[in-house]
């Protein structure tokens, strides 16, 4: 007798048993029933990458008010929606950034250039300005609470987070404290004769302060012993500096070679990471509150988002109309950039270009963490990465890009060939990353 | 103070990361425990959590007072102890082993993330067999034959259907239709199924069902049908052109770029339309654009043999001289051309249950031959048919490795292992199952096509269709994502046309082998490298253009390496030495073939006056035990001889002290399986 048994398919489990339920879903884990998956699958990535680009869209808003250039903005440490900025006109325009209205403005905060603003606890602002003032505001009052003359111009200031010290940057660097009118102490390099262009305390070790300077100095003091402790002349000076929130001994500098520079304040003899990709001289700098990225905002009229430890292919921002970025920021969300320029602007960018906003659902989040995982498994294949990488610039931007490369290019083939024809050994490539410390000092 | 911290920090830690915030607690503590200043508090704090290099090359006068070394990360160890998984779900076996460690890529940041990769590929891989393991399947057909005596291909369809019963009998079907001999074609999930006869009539019905979706009379000869990525859409090779219909029969498109067509194939992940014709012609439409994507001259004749490979979309084609050709859209030639038969070909098809790897094909010299298609050299197994090739043989695999033959007035099928073992007689392998047509009159067999998901093969003759049971031949678990589901729904099958549009595959990428696409491309043979790699710095860095011409022939593999032959036949002992120089004669021999140059011809002559090494050396080591130990009065050839001789000694001499410095003076012995027993005495 033989045993015949014919394929029969239970219709029970394969359809819906009431009207509105799903249909079952059935799953062959053979891989022959599953023909091109990679091929599929890289053609998904390809789209994810595709559709990412297209969903780019990182302007969100201008905030206007200025009738000059931005010089500066400072964000409130525990507020995600406000952000303080000062013009060259002297005015001062405290920012409600989810409702975008101005909770504060004065106009004539400062004869002159307002060069630094920072948030002193709740609701108060300081300012300070090439009138040789520091101010204390009220936010909401038109009057300023306290008012700390200085001696010389103040390029920057920066207060404690939490308590009432503050520091000037001038052609020293000037600790005070809110309830005194004048400087508690002075703080400078015993040879230092420079300007001080900016100044910030660490943020976990609030005894820490770090300067950057004209005379291409980066300089770290300590106002327990209320001297500098140690000193970095670099190739180029650094215009702007910013302390990482998430490791405190790391350190993000902005300089005038187009680059930016990570130090790790263990180890001054060089950078941590260079970070290249500008154009022109780097203003500003920010981290994020995460730490995993930063932003940046340059001469050359882009602002650029970096990952940490990734020193090449930032995430570019540019418009027809926004001027040199003199100021950039992180808010404290993390989510967004915002950049002040040279046309009087503050403008508010998406931290991820592509991010959208407003309520995602559950399928769409999972959608899109698909697709970026996707994009990031394949962002090695040609074409993939190709659009992963592709930024479109503006023409200035990219011709002036163009330059540089081939500039660096000659130079090195320059290097190269000196090396060549020197007798074998003598002179060694240098790294990149010895470069550009000088001289340390202590 | 600290309270003080705490309540500020209470105030606001929803609003920034609680990461930094425990770090500023932590400093703070510190503060009030530390009198040292606070810049080396900083430092002394982070290197202790985590070293940022293994030894500090500053120091400063502050920090002479040795703190506290912490070793291990305690915040780290705290956590592990609560994250880490439990023992019982834990693999046993550590599935990334066998994942490849890409050594020989530099960039230590891509290499991790590859290992990163190819690991999770190796433990899914793993995780993928066990649950195909484990998991219950779908349970597929069978016939067993309780005694050996028996012979499962006497059963005849009534014992099948009787066997069957219930819903699967009704599988079992017979098409009486006059309008010549029909084709046969089915939608992916098996579903729905297409006719097309000779004399033109068309029709696509529900087969579950019973339900006609069109008819049509189209008063032309109709040569094939095929359906597109599902039900609502076929194409009919039609006398002069392609065209294609919607499931209520309406006229969509005329392709007219497909000239008197004859077998028509589509390509559902790359949206291919294909069609060959009497001219001879593969082109292949892209049914979402519209577009011809490729168009290829066989050259080989009127065409009437069409498969595709399923797994990897190649099209073979069948030709009247006997050859059997391979195409891709990308490949202006036959990517692979074989001479399959001594005649025309009559079918083809692929298997589709090993990945593509068998091909079945039949032609008018009356045989059937099964080839492996990863090796062309002749086929596998052959035999002839019984009807002796009179009229065309059809061929056809089902999805679970069923071949069935139909030839004359029957159809013949065979099981998987006994038709892909080589066999070097061209005698039968063991039926499986046979089915004679009911009469003459329903000769000939023109197609033959197993219904997806079922164990329906339906035969396409002069009088109609029949379908009929062939337990084991289908698939039996389903797959909605994929379309094989024979209950798919609107809803179902809407959504899953959007998604195969979406990961429609360029047709560029067809190629023999699917998974070429994200792999790594093998390491390049060119290497800058002209000393074995370990070299100088200095030599490692020169391009390879300006590297001299022997290096450079030495590099890309075409230097003449007979010298190097020599030097290895020299080191081998005696009575390898004549073979090797056999060898090497013959080897010199083939390089000489097209060769003929005089400059050459007359360096080769050159050549052969320099004394061969290895001619020499033989000559030595049958000197040497003789006792010629004066070897400066013999000849030149035998002084350099000894001189090789003494360079062979000391390099010996200079390995075997290489050896002793790494391993010292024992010989180096081999590791045992008892050696993980063996008592370490501990320092």
């Amino acid at each position: 007798m033989v045993k015949i048994s014919v394929l029969q398919h239970d219709l029970s489990s394969h359809t819906a048993t009431r009207p509105g339920d799903p249909t079952p879903v059935s799953r062959n884990l053979n891989p022959l029933v599953h023909p091109f998956s990679r091929a599929r699958e890289r053609t998904r990535a390809l789209n994810a990458a595709k559709m990412d680009r297209m969903f780019a869209k990182p302007f969100v808003g201008a905030l206007e008010g200025h009738v000059d250039a931005v010089e500066v903005l400072a964000k409130q440490g525990d507020s995600i929606s406000t952000v303080a900025s000062g013009s060259w006109d002297g005015g001062v325009i405290v920012h409600n950034l989810s409702q975008r209205i101005q909770m504060a403005r004065l106009p004539q905060g400062h004869k002159g250039k307002v060069t630094g603003l920072s948030f002193a606890g709740d609701s108060r602002l300081l300012s300070c300005g090439v009138d040789c003032n520091v101010k204390l505001w009220k936010i909401g009052s038109d009057e300023p609470v306290n008012v700390f003359p200085g001696k010389y111009a103040f390029n920057s200031i920066d207060h404690q987070r939490f308590s009432s010290i503050f520091a000037t940057a001038s052609t020293l660097v000037q600790i005070w404290d809110e309830t005194k009118s004048a400087p508690i102490s002075n703080l400078t390099f015993p040879t230092s004769t420079e300007t001080i262009s900016s100044v910030r305390f660490n943020l976990s070790e609030s005894s820490i302060l770090a300067s950057v300077g004209s005379d291409r100095t980066f300089t770290l003091y300590d106002i327990r012993t209320g001297k500098a402790e140690r000193r970095v002349v670099m190739q180029m000076r650094a215009n702007a500096l910013s302390w990482s929130p998430t490791f405190p001994t790391n350190i993000l500098l902005a300089s005038e070679d187009h680059n930016l520079y990570t130090f790790d304040i263990r180890r001054l003899d060089a950078p941590s990471l260079i970070y290249k990709g500008h154009v022109a001289a780097v203003m500003s700098c920010d981290w994020s509150p995460t730490g995993t990225e930063f932003v940046s905002g340059g001469w050359d009229r882009t602002v650029r988002i970096w990952q940490t430890g990734q020193g090449h292919s930032p995430e570019v921002y540019h418009t027809k109309r926004m001027q040199r970025v003199t100021s950039t920021l992180f808010t404290t969300d993390a989510r967004f950039v915002l950049s002040g320029s040279d046309d009087g602007n503050v403008r508010i960018w998406k931290g991820k270009a592509s991010e959208r906003l407003g309520i995602v659902t559950a399928r769409e989040r999972a959608a899109v963490e698909y697709r970026s995982s996707l994009v990031d498994r394949w962002k090695m294949d040609k074409e993939v990465g190709k659009v992963v990488r592709t930024r479109h610039l503006p023409k200035p931007v990219y011709t002036a890009n163009k330059l540089k490369n081939t500039m660096l290019e000659s130079k090195r083939v320059k290097e190269e060939r000196r090396r060549k024809h020197t007798r074998a050994g003598e002179s060694k490539p240098k790294p990149e990353r010895k470069k550009v410390v000088l001289v340390e000092q202590t | 103070m600290l309270g003080c911290a705490c309540d500020r920090e209470s105030r606001i830690e929803n609003r920034i990361l609680t990461f930094a915030f425990s770090r500023i607690l932590e400093f703070k503590i510190f503060h009030l425990l530390s009198p040292a200043f606070a810049m080396d508090a900083l430092i002394a704090k982070a290197d202790a959590t985590k070293p940022l290099y293994k030894k500090r090359k500053r120091t400063h006068p502050s920090d002479s007072k040795p703190g506290p070394s912490q070793k291990s990360d305690k915040t780290s160890a705290s956590i592990t102890k609560n994250t880490s998984l439990p023992t019982s779900l834990r693999s046993r076996t550590d599935k990334s082993a066998d994942a490849p460690q890409y050594k020989h890529i530099a960039n230590p940041k891509l290499r991790r993330s590859l290992v990163k990769t190819s690991t999770h590929i190796a433990q899914s891989q793993a995780l993928l067999s066990d649950a195909i393991d484990l998991l219950p399947s779908e349970e597929t057909g069978f016939v067993q034959a309780e005694d050996t005596m028996e012979r499962t291909w006497r059963l005849s369809q009534v014992d099948i259907v009787k066997e069957a019963g219930g819903e699967a009998a009704r599988g079992r079907l017979e098409m009486k239709l006059d309008g010549g001999p029909y084709r046969v074609r089915y939608t992916k999930n098996g579903r729905h199924m297409a006719i097309a006869g000779r004399t033109g009539h068309v029709a696509s019905f529900d087969t579950l069902t019973g339900a006609v979706h069109s008819e049509l009379q189209l008063g032309e000869t109709c040569s094939d049908v095929v359906f597109l990525q599902d039900h609502s859409f076929y194409a009919v090779a039609q006398q002069k052109y392609v065209f294609i219909y919607d499931r209520d029969g309406v006229e969509i498109h005329k392709l007219k770029a497909h000239v008197s067509p004859t077998r028509l194939e589509f390509l559902p992940y790359h949206w291919l339309l294909a069609s060959v014709g009497t001219a001879g012609y593969l082109k292949y439409q892209d049914t979402s654009t519209g577009q011809l994507v490729a168009e290829h001259r066989t050259a080989l004749g009127s065409c009437s043999v069409l498969a595709q490979n399923p797994q990897n979309a190649v099209l073979y084609l069948g030709h009247q001289n006997g050859c059997v050709t391979l195409w891709t859209p990308n490949l202006p030639h036959p990517a692979v051309k074989v001479l399959a038969h001594l005649g025309p070909l009559s079918g083809v098809s692929i298997d589709p249950s090993e990945s593509g790897r068998y091909m079945a094909t039949t032609g008018k010299d009356g045989s059937v031959k099964v080839w492996d298609c990863r090796n062309w050299k002749g086929a596998v197994r052959e035999w002839t048919l019984r009807s002796g090739g009179k009229g065309d043989a059809e061929v056809e695999w089902s999805q679970k490795g069923v071949l069935a033959v139909g030839s004359g007035g029957s159809v013949n099928m065979y099981t998987s292992p006994s038709i892909k073992t080589p066999h070097h007689s061209s005698s039968q392998p063991p039926l499986y199952l046979t089915h004679p047509l009911p009469s003459a009159s329903h000769r000939p067999i023109t197609s033959l096509r197993f219904a997806p998901l079922q164990d329906i093969l339906t035969i396409g003759h002069a009088k109609g269709t029949s379908s009929i049971l062939v337990p084991g031949a289908g698939e039996g678990g389903m797959d909605t994502g994929e379309g094989l589901d024979l209950y798919e729904g609107v809803k179902g099958r809407r959504e899953r046309e959007v998604r195969g549009l979406l990961d429609k595959i360029q047709p560029d990428m067809i190629t023999l082998d699917p998974e070429i696409v994200g792999s790594l491309a093998p390491p390049s043979k060119l290497t800058i490298h002209t000393n074995g790699g370990t070299g100088s710095s200095r030599a490692a860095e020169i391009p390879f253009a300006r590297l001299p011409r022997a290096e450079r022939l030495r590099v890309s593999g075409k230097a003449d390496l007979t010298e190097e032959l020599h030097s290895d036949a020299e080191s081998a002992d005696g009575s390898d030495d004549t073979r090797k120089k056999v060898d090497n004669e013959a080897q010199e021999k083939r390089k000489m073939r097209g060769k003929g140059k005089s400059l050459k011809r007359y360096l080769r002559k050159q050549r052969k006056n320099v004394i061969d090494p290895a001619a020499v050396s033989n000559i030595f080591f049958f000197l040497y035990p003789l006792g010629f130990t004066v070897i400066h009065n013999l000849s030149p050839c035998i002084a350099s001889v000894a001189i090789r001789a003494k360079i062979e000694k000391q390099k010996a001499e200079r390995k075997a002290e290489i050896r002793k410095a790494k391993y010292g003076d024992e010989p180096q012995e081999k590791s045992s399986a008892l050696d993980r027993f063996k008592r370490v005495s501990k320092e």
